[in-house]
């Protein structure tokens, strides 16, 4: 997902032009002189700013620019297949997978799942995600459940506490 | 009627006995209600007065029902997230929880369809009146001098805060403008996110008034940095004897008030809400309760199922006519 | 005097106060370190303990537990580059970057120790200077506040590592973020698109939670296992703390005394004086260059700065009742439900009780030492521990973690959709802690601004007028306008700076 700085820059402009069309549609409040229009508008335009200044490379002579670190060790392997880069959405998209059906399938079982699938997709052996994909659910709900009356659904394996 | 109620009686405790047990069969068939853990939801988060309020009533009714009631803290959407919780939760009485005032308010400004009439009420078990609060260094001494400097004033010279924009504490300006024959924005309103830091700006010197509760300004006016000139209430507050009504002081009959009551979803079986009003209204009149509301300064008042519902109305309508005349109304 | 500090020692020397300070320092130490759960959250499912307890069992609780969650927050922030609470953020790249060049231990040490001694500076401003802090309080209106934010915001462009324009982008889309809800002053819904949801706004936590643990599992789907951590004894946490002590005493002294002001002032609290200091530290170092790459002079005053603001906090909510932050707010719930209202008479009619919080405080600053140790030594086993076992953990905390703040499946979403984002800002160089400060600050210099407006009947002057509102409007326009003359004056000099003639 490394895009070029044009890219990003523009997409801010877009994203502060729409800010700032967004605010500025938005009706005064009586007795108030500056509306909830006006700081959208002026975040908006901001961004938008920000934008041109980072598509057109401004500002890179202005201050010394400072190395950026690579986060993780490292350099990325080489990709082996074509949607290798969609593996980063795995994620948020098990959290959302959660949203949707906790209510229906429980705590336990949800998170088993997530934790399984999370746990291969990272190189895992059966013999490490198994385990933990029994263990760690039961340990949270054990914490959040029991101890601190954190409502988690209990699904169809309620747990025996 | 009777028939559809055992049913729903019957599937409640069938899934109470496999959620509690989790194997095996109990045979809760026969138990009445509650026959498992009721849940009490709060729109509001942990650590405020609506919390405090719920978790006291909820341990005496865990007390009293031989059942625990879980109060479960659903924040969100300014209220909206937890008041539809309660609204949309199943109506079989294990599912409860406190609605407050701003139940009769969102629905004004289209935030939300909900309303009192989403809801079967259980029980109304407090409501805190504005009082109208001044800075130390306020030159005014009583609410009547207050007053006669706000009529004499240019519209938009005196300036209140207490809560946010549409919020109850505005709308109780409103009210008050309106009833000395002001127009209801005679008095600037500035938005602030809640009484504390209100109150904080009013003793930093940047406000004229405030028109939060007495309970809310009470720390800063024991520190002497403010003082109450009245409450907007029909009785004094037995906590603050010395603050005097607004018809007492000026002859002005104008009452509001931040509320609290306890509701189920509608259509509640009939037998389960009285279970759970006449369990409320020992709560009400339990010392517990009692010691506890007062030692906040919070006011107690009680109002049964119909008498609640008619409150809420009679509140709902006054509030709507506030919030069209502030200009706050979207219906 | 002393005998209020009997009867404080009394109250406190009781067994169910040393179980509740003994259990709830394990509790926020546990949660404050696990990524995804945060102090807040640790603080605010204690409530319902905290029901059944004595009052004085009952605050130990929260004060323990919090001032170990705000600490212990630093370890997943070092360690995993997964800080616990906005502040955190501030310093979790510098902190990550140590541990990075095998400096785990000095990092956390650090944080352990000059938390601890913040911690203990901090309570003692409470104790001896509350009425005049209190009057620094209360002497903030708006329109000092919306200077003291837009000094805040600032602090964005000289923490980040990355380029300040795209830091200024960064903080410019968490102000966007603060915009969505209703919690505006014209208390209309703004970009909810109709979601009920949204009416509330996004909360710091689980946009922070989002951009940087979950974002952090996305990169790990993409990246190689890295190479383990040197097998090596983790060396001793506290050597080498003496010596920073003396080398940087004047950091930390700073950090102490912005921390404590900071603090006092509602709203703003550890959040922002951990972000000052960072910044102040790097503006005035000897040498500025290395921050970002590892250097722990930063931390010393940040970490100095956020703990000693956590307990100068506690002034305005004890004094007065106004809360310093979301923790105090929850606090000051404890405090009514027990009994013990704040307000003046809290220091006269029961100073024991006042005491035996303070004593508290200092005890539980101390023990976090100890206690510190223990946690660092267990956490670090997650520096050797296979990532294919670390990562779920972090995404089930995660998940739980949301949920449990409203217990509001929103929360999630909200947590998953601020890891794509911050996952993308991230790969492209914008920083994402920039995103925290801007939403964290957002609310503030918006509410700030327009109900000064209001309260001026339009005019800009009284931002200039009153005396506090006037130093720190000369502070935020000197700060805005330094580089520029900097710049000006190095270009003037003819020696372009090198990285002007590269392009």
């Amino acid at each position: 997902m490394r895009l070029p700085d044009r890219v990003t820059g523009l997409f801010l402009v877009g994203l502060g032009a729409a800010a700032a069309y967004g605010g500025w549609q938005l009706p005064p409040v009586p007795g108030q002189p500056v509306g909830p229009n006006v700081f959208p508008l002026v975040i908006g335009t901001g961004l938008a700013l920000c934008g041109l200044a980072i598509a057109f490379g401004i500002g890179h002579s202005f201050e010394e620019e400072e190395e950026l670190i690579p986060v993780e060790g490292g350099q990325p392997p080489p990709p082996t297949g074509k949607f290798y880069g969609l593996r980063a959405l795995l994620p948020p998209a098990l959290l959302l997978f959660y949203v949707v059906v906790a209510d229906r399938l429980g705590f336990i079982i949800t998170a088993a799942l997530i934790v399984f699938v999370t746990s291969t997709a990272l190189g895992a052996r059966w013999k490490l995600s198994l385990p933990l994909a029994v263990l760690a659910p039961i340990g949270i709900h054990l914490i959040f459940s029991k101890l601190l009356r954190v409502p988690l659904p209990a699904g169809l394996l309620p747990m025996p506490w | 009627m009777s028939k559809k109620i055992t049913r729903r009686a019957f599937a409640a405790s069938s899934a109470a006995a496999a959620a509690v047990a989790g194997f095996g069969f109990k045979p809760a068939l026969a138990q009445a209600y509650p026959a498992r853990p009721v849940t009490v939801i709060v729109p509001w988060g942990a650590g405020g007065g609506t919390d405090a309020t719920a978790r006291i009533v909820a341990a005496l009714l865990e007390k009293d029902l031989g059942q625990p009631f879980n109060v479960v803290n659903r924040t969100g959407g300014s209220g909206v997230v937890g008041h539809s919780a309660i609204a949309t939760a199943q109506p079989d009485g294990y599912t409860i929880g406190m609605l407050t005032v701003e139940i009769s308010m969102m629905h004004w400004q289209g935030l939300t369809e909900l309303g009192p009439k989403s809801y079967t009420p259980l029980a109304l078990m407090n409501e805190d009146p504005p009082g109208i609060q001044v800075s130390s260094g306020s030159p005014y001494k009583t609410v009547k001098e207050l007053a006669d400097a706000i009529k004499a004033a240019p519209a938009g010279k005196f300036k209140a805060s207490g809560t946010g924009q549409g919020g109850i504490w505005h709308l109780a300006l409103v009210g008050w403008m309106q009833a000395m024959g002001l127009a209801p924005n005679h008095v600037a309103w500035v938005p602030s996110n809640g009484a504390a830091p209100a109150m904080q700006d009013l003793a930093a010197g940047g406000l004229d008034l405030t028109t939060c509760s007495v309970p809310e300004a009470r720390a800063i006016i024991e520190a002497g940095k403010a003082r109450s000139l009245a409450l907007m209430a029909s009785a004094r507050n037995p906590a603050f004897p010395d603050v005097p009504t607004l018809k007492e002081a000026m002859g002005i009959d104008y009452s509001t008030g931040a509320w609290r009551g306890i509701a189920g979803p509608k259509g509640l079986p009939a037998d389960v809400a009285s279970k759970l009003t006449a369990a409320l209204k020992k709560v009400f009149d339990s010392k517990e309760f009692k010691d506890f509301m007062s030692n906040r300064g919070f006011g107690t008042v009680w109002g049964d199922a119909t008498e609640f519902a008619t409150f809420m109305d009679k509140g709902d309508a006054q509030m709507g006519v506030a919030m069209k005349a502030a200009g706050l109304s979207k219906a | 005097m002393l005998k209020t500090l009997i009867d404080a020692f009394a109250l406190i020397s009781t067994w169910e106060v040393i179980i509740a300070m003994f259990a709830a320092s394990i509790y926020g130490l546990v949660i404050g370190s696990l990524p995804g759960l945060s102090a807040t959250m640790a603080t605010a499912l204690l409530v319902p303990v905290t029901f059944y307890l004595s009052p004085i069992a009952a605050i130990a609780t929260i004060v323990a537990a919090s001032s170990m969650a705000i600490f212990s927050g630093d370890i997943p922030g070092a360690l995993l580059r997964i800080p616990g609470t906005p502040a955190s953020a501030a310093y979790a790249d510098e902190a990550y970057a140590m541990t990075r060049k095998g400096e785990a231990e000095l990092a956390l040490g650090a944080g352990v120790w000059f938390s601890a001694v913040g911690g203990i500076a901090g309570t003692l401003s409470l104790m001896i200077l509350a009425p005049p802090l209190a009057e620094i309080a209360l002497s903030f209106s708006t329109f000092e506040y919306f200077w003291l934010a837009f000094l805040g915001l600032m602090c964005a462009t000289l923490v980040a590592r990355s380029s300040p324009v795209k830091a200024i982008a960064g903080m410019f889309i968490g102000l966007l973020v603060s915009c969505i809800g209703i919690e505006n002053p014209g208390g209309v819904p703004r970009f909810t698109f109709g979601m009920t949801d949204l009416f509330g706004g996004i909360e710091p936590i689980p946009a922070l939670v989002g951009v940087f643990a979950v974002a952090q599992v996305m990169r790990a789907m993409l990246t190689p296992e890295p190479p383990p951590i040197p097998r090596r004894k983790f060396g001793s946490i506290m050597a080498g703390q003496w010596r920073l002590t003396k080398k940087y005493h004047w950091q930390m002294t700073r950090g102490n005394i912005i921390g404590i002001i900071i603090g006092v002032l509602p709203g703003a609290g550890a959040d922002m004086a951990a972000w000052v200091s960072y910044a102040m530290s790097k503006r005035f170092s000897k040498e500025p260059e290395k921050f970002g790459t590892g250097h722990v002079e930063g931390l010393v005053e940040a970490g100095a700065s956020n703990n000693a603001s956590i307990a100068s906090g506690w002034v305005p909510s004890l004094l007065f009742g106004i809360p310093g932050d979301t923790i105090a707010a929850i606090a000051i719930g404890v405090l009514y439900m027990k009994g013990l209202n704040p307000g003046p008479t809290l220091f006269t009619e029961k100073a024991s009780s006042m005491y035996a919080i303070y004593l508290m405080f200092i005890i539980a600053n101390i023990i976090m030492i100890p206690f510190g140790i223990v946690m660092i030594r267990l956490a670090s086993y997650v520096l050797r521990a296979p990532r294919s076992s670390v990562m779920p953990v972090i995404m089930l905390c995660c998940a739980v973690g949301s949920f449990a703040i409203g217990n509001n499946m929103f929360g999630v979403v909200t947590v998953a959709t601020f890891g794509i984002i911050g996952y993308v800002m991230e790969e492209n160089g914008y920083p994402v802690a920039a995103m925290v400060l801007g939403i964290v600050m957002g609310t503030m210099v918006e509410q700030a601004f327009v109900t000064s407006l209001i309260k001026s009947d339009g005019s800009i002057l009284p931002f200039f007028e009153r005396p506090i509102a006037a130093i720190l409007a000369a502070m935020a326009i000197g700060a805005l306008i330094w580089p520029v003359l900097v710049w000006v004056w190095r270009r003037l000099k003819g020696g372009a700076p090198a990285a002007a003639s590269v392009r």
